[in-house]
């Protein structure tokens, strides 16, 4: 064994690592190319960017250093890489940590012993990551952490276990602390030994290549990702009749090209360290059956799985009879894969994810998969030498297994990404409609097609002459050319002389920003709740990992919010007073996030009522700085009616939707306001109908005869599976739109109440700007005075607005924005809006 | 070409390669990494290897280091008869 191990050793002299000057130019010149695309598309994050250009700066000299600095050389820039994403501080911990479970793997003590340790550390480290132990490092040290950790110490311990390679400290550390792992929480399970043995075991310039091209085509794949992320998925509510379920079930399976995308990337900058790791992909989306999509798809995994539990298992089970050995080896795979999953996501997330959908996938996958194997262990699969042209009949039949693997993958992937198994039933149920082919169905097709194109089976296979530069044919030529026309796509001085709709569509794609699905759910705020499997992969989920343990204030943990027991379930407590680190949060006697206000206004006041949700309660900031309070001062100031002083109260609750408001305007009536100001902020009639088919779901008594009749002819009821319901009400939602806001109008007129619908946006454009029209349109039938203050961030930087990354709330200068707005807002209708109030009448 | 060798050849070839021309296949052609030999194909051929020459292959030597080649498989064989 160890004649064999100096080999491997000794293969890391193979070409001695030496390259060409020109072959270097070359190269450098790609890469170039590269970070121009990484920073012109903002692909993945600016942290991205920062390591790309580490790490390519790190190649330059790399690529001349003698063969035995390299290594040191690689791991040293990896551990600069940690501090300069995470800082030094947080870097120290991580690598701190790290460096500690290294050590335990190499105690004096007997294999056993070391295992035991580790397992009292690691459990220790699980209590923290849960919260029931503090930890003195950031939250965000935890994901990387559990990524650099969770599996490739299993596979270490496993190769120490049967190997005693010679120990180099180098080598171990450049494994676990792997440079791209800073800034890519899902990252392959990389094998140590394939990592030890592919270093250098091939010419320099032929692995530095297949790296560029591994790169080109993630970055490729991860634009293509933004395509279907941005245009071709749409919410499940949306589904109507089998094209749009096709639709549904196709983009969603392609967003699986983030993850593939992300692994090319990781594996092609390795390359340019020397390490020539295999593909972590292969043509996927092409299996012709399930074992060999098992095989296509995240290889790491499948070998990790295939020498850590697959063998194992076989080799103790094969007493019992081929046959058997093989059905229980790939089922207790299959368990292990789920449970690993649900171990991954709490070092990821920090809970864990045990869910039907999720358990179901596996399940049924497992069974394919042993199905499969055993018709492949009894007739054999066809495998080739070289490389031949099939004959017509041979082609016909692997298409159409192709097609139909890639159905029933697809199918069951909706599966396993679904919220519920109901809701998947639900959305499945669609299939029983009339078809009728969607607009975007060609067009996630097409970007399927593409993500097929563009993974030449050849890039991995570059032949180069030795040491020196070529051109190295079909491989290369794909790599500069994708990279050329990324680069030149993403400059602006190309993208706007392409026509408004191609620069528009480019612009979008240049940006790492939310799609409507996900805008809505972090608007809803209830992400946290959801375990939908695909949040391993998505963007809010991204941006919600980063989110510090402690937000804001925890509406209900801190006792801000309490259950009502009625229609709105919940307002906010009187008398509430806490510091938070954004400022004071106090609540008036009467439950309102304000200073305090006698029931009945005094003579000469003019008052105003405030409706609207968590903005205009002013989350995120201190008391006096919320947009409401700001407006009230500088009314008080101004004067702009003939009032000798100005009031708003506000009756902002988080997370009301349109239908609240129809109960807080009651309580809003008994304080005789002059004026109810309701403020929209977008979405106003899906929001109405989702909270329909909540309060329906929940079995809460809804006081309003209006919206019981609705969700009767909408034919919904407890029982009904929540995206069926909501798509049921649907064709309904501007109709309860309406009501409600014709509800309160009518009821602020027959008081001599003046009703003012304040129209605020969200501080980013996007997909919910689309109801606007039509809320505006409501509103105006309604018999609102509307102030539409829709331009108030226009011009300004949305992020330096926003509360936090993860928290599109606006902050404290956000505030003061829509003050000095809805203050101009209203004083270019202030004969409209501060007319005496004679005819005002009271609700005692 | 010794005859561990040459069995190893014939073995792959009939029951993986039917029909490929046998020159094809030479010592070194990559046999895990070129994708001819899956986990299901390893399995037959450990099963082959411990019949044959009624030796015990560990479930860790079943990896690309010891299966690789039709060369690395006759190593494996060589250290344990």
């Amino acid at each position: 064994m160890m004649r064999r191990l100096y080999q491997l050793e000794g293969t890391v002299q193979c070409g001695e690592g030496r390259i060409r000057i020109s072959a270097f130019v070359f190269i450098m010149a790609q890469l170039a190319l590269l970070l121009v695309v990484l920073r012109q598309f903002q692909i993945e994050s600016n942290a991205l960017l920062r390591l790309s250009i580490l790490a390519f700066a790190g190649f330059a000299l790399h690529a001349f250093l003698p063969l035995r600095y390299r290594l040191p050389f690689f791991t040293l820039l990896s551990l600069s890489g940690i501090v300069l994403v995470f800082g030094f501080m947080q870097g120290a911990w991580l690598i701190g940590l790290g460096l500690i479970l290294i050590a335990i793997c190499h105690l004096p003590i007997p294999f056993a012993a070391r295992v035991g340790v580790l397992i009292a550390v690691t459990t220790g480290l699980v209590a923290q990551r849960a919260g029931w132990l503090p930890a003195p490092w950031s939250a965000a040290v935890w994901p990387i952490l559990g990524s650099m950790f969770m599996f490739r110490l299993i596979v270490y311990l496993y190769d120490l276990k049967h190997e005693k390679p010679p120990f180099s400290p180098w080598r171990v550390a450049s494994y676990f602390f792997l440079l791209p792992n800073v800034c890519f929480p899902l990252f392959p399970v990389v094998d140590f030994k394939t990592f030890r043995r592919s270093h250098y075991d091939a010419d320099a310039y032929a692995t530095y290549q297949i790296g560029v091209g591994w790169m080109a085509r993630g970055v490729l794949h991860l634009i293509m990702y933004r395509v279907v992320y941005y245009y071709l998925t749409l919410p499940a509510t949306d589904v109507k009749g089998v094209g749009e379920l096709a639709q549904y079930i196709i983009a969603n399976f392609l967003l699986y090209l983030r993850v593939s995308g992300q692994f090319h990337f990781i594996i092609g900058l390795l390359c340019l360290f020397g390490f020539r790791l295999p593909e972590t992909h292969h043509l996927y989306y092409l299996a012709s059956s399930f074992t060999d999509f098992w095989r296509r798809i995240n290889i790491y995994w499948k070998e990790f799985m295939q020498k850590v539990f697959y063998y194992p298992a076989f080799f103790r089970l094969k007493g019992w009879g081929t046959t058997q050995a093989l059905i229980v080896s790939t089922i207790f795979v299959f368990m292990a894969t789920w449970l690993l999953h649900a171990y991954q996501w709490f070092w990821l997330r920090g809970s864990f994810l045990l869910t039907l959908p999720d358990a179901s996938f596996w399940a049924i996958l497992a069974v394919l998969v042993v199905v499969n194997s055993l018709w492949e262990m009894r007739h054999g699969r066809q495998r080739r030498l070289k490389p031949s042209t099939p004959t017509a009949a041979a082609a016909a039949w692997l298409t159409m297994r192709t097609a139909a693997t890639f159905a029933a993958i697809a199918v069951l992937w909706s599966l396993w990404t679904a919220e519920s198994l109901a809701a998947w039933w639900g959305l499945m149920s669609e299939a029983a409609r009339p078809f009728a082919l969607p607009a975007r169905l060609a067009p996630t097709v097409m970007v399927a097609v593409l993500a097929v194109g563009t993974t030449p089976a050849a890039v991995g296979k570059l032949a180069v002459r030795r040491g020196g530069f070529s051109w190295a044919g079909q491989s290369t030529t794909i790599a500069v050319v994708s990279l050329l026309v990324m680069a030149l796509l993403g400059l602006p001085a190309v993208y706007t002389h392409l026509g408004t709709r191609a620069a528009n569509f480019v612009l979008s794609l240049r940006t790492g920003q939310l799609n409507r699905v996900d805008q809505a759910m972090m608007e809803r705020g209830y992400y946290e709740e959801l375990v939908r499997i695909d949040r391993l992969n998505s963007q809010l989920w991204q941006l919600y990992m980063n989110r510090p343990a402690v937000g804001w204030i925890d509406v209900q943990a801190s006792g801000l919010g309490q259950l009502t027991g009625d229609f709105v379930q919940e307002d906010l407590r009187p008398g509430f007073s806490a510091e938070t680190r954004f400022g004071r949060i106090t609540t008036n006697r009467w439950g309102m996030r304000d200073r305090d206000y006698e029931r009945h206004p005094s003579a000469g006041t003019y008052r105003i009522a405030m409706l609207g949700a968590s903005t205009v309660m002013g989350w995120g900031v201190g008391d006096d700085e919320t947009f409401e309070a700001l407006v009230e001062s500088r009314l008080n100031e101004s004067h702009p009616g003939r009032y000798e002083r100005y009031e708003i109260l506000n009756f902002a609750v988080p997370g009301y939707q349109p239908p609240q408001q129809r109960v807080a305007l009651d309580k809003a009536l008994q304080f005789e306001p002059n004026a109810v100001y309701f403020v929209a902020t977008g979405r106003e009639a899906s929001r109405s109908i989702d909270y329909l088919a909540e309060v329906v779901r929940k079995r809460i008594t809804i006081p309003y005869p209006f919206l019981v009749d609705v969700a009767r002819k909408a034919g919904i009821e407890a029982r009904t599976e929540s995206t069926t319901a909501i798509r049921r009400l649907r064709p309904f939602r501007t109709e309860v739109l309406a009501w409600v806001y014709g509800e309160i109008v009518a009821r602020c007129r027959e008081r001599g109440i003046l009703p003012v619908l304040v129209f605020l946006p969200q501080l980013r454009g996007g997909e919910w700007e689309v109801e606007t029209p039509e809320i505006l349109r409501t509103a105006q039938a309604a018999g609102f005075v509307v102030l539409d203050i829709s331009d108030v961030y226009r011009g300004q930087n949305p992020n330096a607005l926003r509360l936090a990354e993860w928290d599109e709330h606006p902050n404290a200068a956000g505030h003061r924005l829509i003050a000095d707005r809805l203050l101009r807002a209203m004083r270019a209708r202030a004969g409209e809006l501060f007319a005496d109030a004679g005819t005002r009448t009271t609700t005692r | 070409m010794d005859h561990i060798e040459q069995n190893v050849k014939d073995y792959i070839i009939k029951e993986f390669l039917p029909g490929e021309d046998p020159t094809e296949l030479t010592e070194a052609t990559p046999l895990v990494t070129g994708g001819i030999l899956d986990s299901l194909a390893t399995l037959k051929l450990v099963s082959f290897l411990e019949e044959h020459y009624g030796i015990a292959v560990q479930a860790h030597e079943a990896d690309v280091e010891h299966l690789d080649t039709v060369r690395d498989i006759a190593a494996l064989v060589r250290s344990k008869i």
